[in-house]
């Protein structure tokens, strides 16, 4: 009798520890990491992201949470240091046990940390723009939601050659990692495109003044200039250059020549005029000057929470960072779980995935789930609301 | 070509300058402080926040931009130098000075931003003046300012004496009755306010850049070295030659080689003539 009570006493006890631990994994919050460089160098972007991001989570939350759960924002500043980024993943992945990963922001901090997470097995969301950043085998759970580095350059080759009909092509770059491959990979697309640029350099990011280039670079015949940084001071520098020079050249480029930032360093505004880059369709004005609907709805709800003036940041930022939350809902919410092998399927088979940025399609092989469809170039003095006029075509 | 030397010059000067704020610490306190050039960011972005932000005169700007400079200055000598020169001989100052520059620069990024911002013209003048323009001979008027007025500083007052008499032999001054501790306060409150006329008169150059110090503290540092610690009129050779094979190095050869000249140019003197250009060989009497 006693023994017969006490294996019902047992099987009690055990039936209620694992209801306990049942509504414990329920009650418990789907922890996301937020690799964001919000100081150190090349911060606005991050600062931007971070607004999206923060606001994405709110709704969610405030909306009921995921499967019943809130989510838990683990935000960790790599101030653009790699070897921040690494360390910062480690803990994320392997202490805090997160769900889900957002990020580094940087190209170079994601190439350092990625790695890190994917031998985690942690679904990772790739914010950083250089091809090498996903990879179906070597990295099945990172997923790419900005472009790629390569949309970036064939949108603005394409610009330059096919609407400019510019023939004679001056390549300036930075001395770093990110200056210094999308160089290469902008001279390669070009020669595939039956261009041998004329004129392609290098040059330190803190370089004071850039007429000695730009000299060179008129002295080469160039007939269009395209840099590839996303230094801004860098940039201003370019530009005043061709302006005091008094060069009617157009600049073709990275999308960093639209920053805001740039109008303040400029000796003159009208240095700004012939200047074009790669943006995308989701922040460009449409012909009847009104943002597309997706767009101007995040506008309308973030206008408050930036002070409910013009917004003065490059507003595709902050529409990445809201999509990648989204992402996670649309996620967890299809797959009914936060199993990483189950959210690695539903994001293979996710297709046409209506954010605010861009609509994103996965698939078994492929990582990268911006289309080329979403690239737009725009006219870089055109910034308002953080967003931009269509370069004429 | 005339651009590339003036901008050379120019970037030199601001590195000599930048140098001679090396000197003025070193002489009495045998310390390099890594918070050397971020005291001129420090020039540059209070400056131009005085200027845009106040609305001030650039006159003023200037004398705020130097009066932030000394307080800097004074905060390095009281927090990273003083208790760590008093407790250890060996070469700690190092680490302490490293920790107060990244901080400085951590905070400046947080309160300033981190993307550059425009500092703003001080002469009336249009831009399309080439190699005239202000931007390039602020910083090297300046520098040669700076250089003149320390070397009638240390040869015409008492405290310049003082200063003199301290980085000869510190130990010998302090048995004269000099108070060593207050002479080196008062170097680094000189120092901050040299440093920071010469990142206010920069400005132009460089933008208000909160990333700027580390830059400067590298190349102001190369500079002395090439010149010879000690000797001012060494900085100001090492920096304009520093600034020149910069400006030449990436004009021929491209920007992915200019810091590694820069460096390599430091590595050959030091195995040539470790001393500097114009530095005095230490040499210990028996």
């Amino acid at each position: 009798m006693a023994k017969h009570l006490l294996g019902r006493i047992t099987q009690l006890a055990l039936a209620t520890g694992f209801s306990l631990l049942a509504t414990t994994a329920l009650s418990q919050p789907i922890k996301v990491g937020w690799l964001s460089s919000l100081t150190g160098p090349l911060s606005s972007a991050a600062i931007a992201e971070n607004e999206g991001v923060k606001l994405a989570v709110e709704e969610i939350n405030k909306s009921g949470g995921l499967l019943g759960r809130q989510i838990e924002l683990l935000t960790r500043d790599t101030a653009g240091d790699p070897t921040k980024a690494v360390n910062f993943a480690q803990q994320l992945a392997f202490s805090d046990k997160v769900n889900f990963v957002i990020g580094p922001v940087n190209s170079g901090e994601g190439l350092a940390a990625t790695p890190i997470l994917a031998k985690a097995g942690v679904p990772t969301l790739v914010i950083g723009a250089v091809d090498e950043l996903t990879d179906a085998t070597k990295f099945p759970r990172a997923f790419r939601m900005i472009n790629t580095n390569t949309q970036w350059i064939s949108s603005a080759n394409d610009y330059a050659l096919n609407v400019l009909k510019a023939k004679r092509v001056a390549i300036i770059a930075d001395t770093s990692g990110y200056g210094t491959a999308s160089a290469k990979q902008a001279v390669e697309l070009l020669e595939k495109a039956g261009i041998k640029p004329v004129y392609n350099v290098l040059v330190d990011n803190n370089k004071t003044d850039l007429v000695d280039e730009m000299t060179k670079a008129r002295n080469a015949g160039a007939d269009i200039v395209m840099p590839w940084t996303a230094a801004t001071g860098l940039l201003a520098r370019l530009l005043n250059a061709r302006g005091e020079m008094g060069w009617d050249v157009n600049v073709v480029g990275h999308p960093a020549l639209m920053a805001a930032q740039i109008r303040k360093l400029l000796n003159k505004p009208e240095y700004w005029d012939k200047t074009y880059a790669a943006g995308y369709v989701s922040t460009t004005f449409l012909p009847d000057g009104k943002l597309p609907e997706r767009t101007q709805a995040l506008v309308d709800k973030m206008r408050p929470r930036l002070g409910g003036q013009e917004i003065d940041v490059l507003f595709w930022w902050i529409a990445l960072g809201y999509d990648t939350v989204k992402m996670v809902e649309h996620a967890v919410k299809t797959a009914g779980s936060t199993d990483p092998a189950k959210i690695q399927k539903v994001l293979e088979e996710t297709t046409s995935f209506p954010g605010v940025y861009g609509t994103y399609s996965y698939s078994v092989t492929g990582r990268n789930g911006f289309p080329d469809s979403g690239m737009m170039m725009n006219v870089a003095n055109t910034f308002k609301d953080g967003s931009f006029k269509p370069a004429p075509r | 070509m005339l651009t590339v030397f003036v901008t050379g010059l120019a970037t030199g000067m601001l590195f000599a300058a930048v140098a001679l704020v090396y000197n003025v610490m070193f002489s009495t306190s045998k310390v390099l402080s890594v918070t050397t050039g971020h005291i001129s960011m420090l020039g540059g972005v209070f400056g131009a926040f005085f200027i845009t932000g106040l609305g001030l005169h650039w006159f003023l700007a200037m004398l705020g931009a130097v009066l932030v400079g000394a307080a800097f200055g004074w905060l390095t000598e009281v927090l990273a130098i003083r208790r760590v020169l008093s407790r250890s001989d060996e070469h700690l100052w190092l680490l302490s000075t490293l920790a107060l520059a990244t901080m400085v620069q951590q905070a400046v990024g947080l309160w300033w931003g981190t993307e550059p911002r425009p500092f703003p013209r001080l002469i009336p003048q249009e831009f399309g003046a080439g190699i005239w323009d202000q931007k390039f001979w602020l910083p090297i008027g300046t520098a040669a300012f700076m250089a003149i007025g320390l070397d009638l500083f240390y040869r015409k007052t008492m405290y310049g004496k003082l200063f003199v008499a301290m980085s000869e032999d510190a130990f010998a001054a302090r048995a004269r009755g000099v108070s060593t501790d207050r002479i080196r306060l008062l170097s680094y409150v000189l120092s901050g306010a040299l440093g920071g006329l010469a990142g206010f008169a920069a400005g132009q150059l460089t933008f208000a850049y909160f990333a700027l110090g580390l830059t400067l503290t590298l190349n102001g540092f190369i500079a002395l070295a090439v010149g010879g610690l000690g000797s001012n009129v060494g900085a100001l050779l090492g920096g304009i030659a520093l600034g020149l094979l910069n400006a030449f190095a990436s004009y021929w050869f491209g920007g992915e080689y200019q810091q590694t000249i820069a460096v390599g140019l430091l590595m050959i003197v030091l195995l040539v003539k470790p001393e500097g250009l114009l530095g005095s060989r230490n040499v210990r009497p028996v």
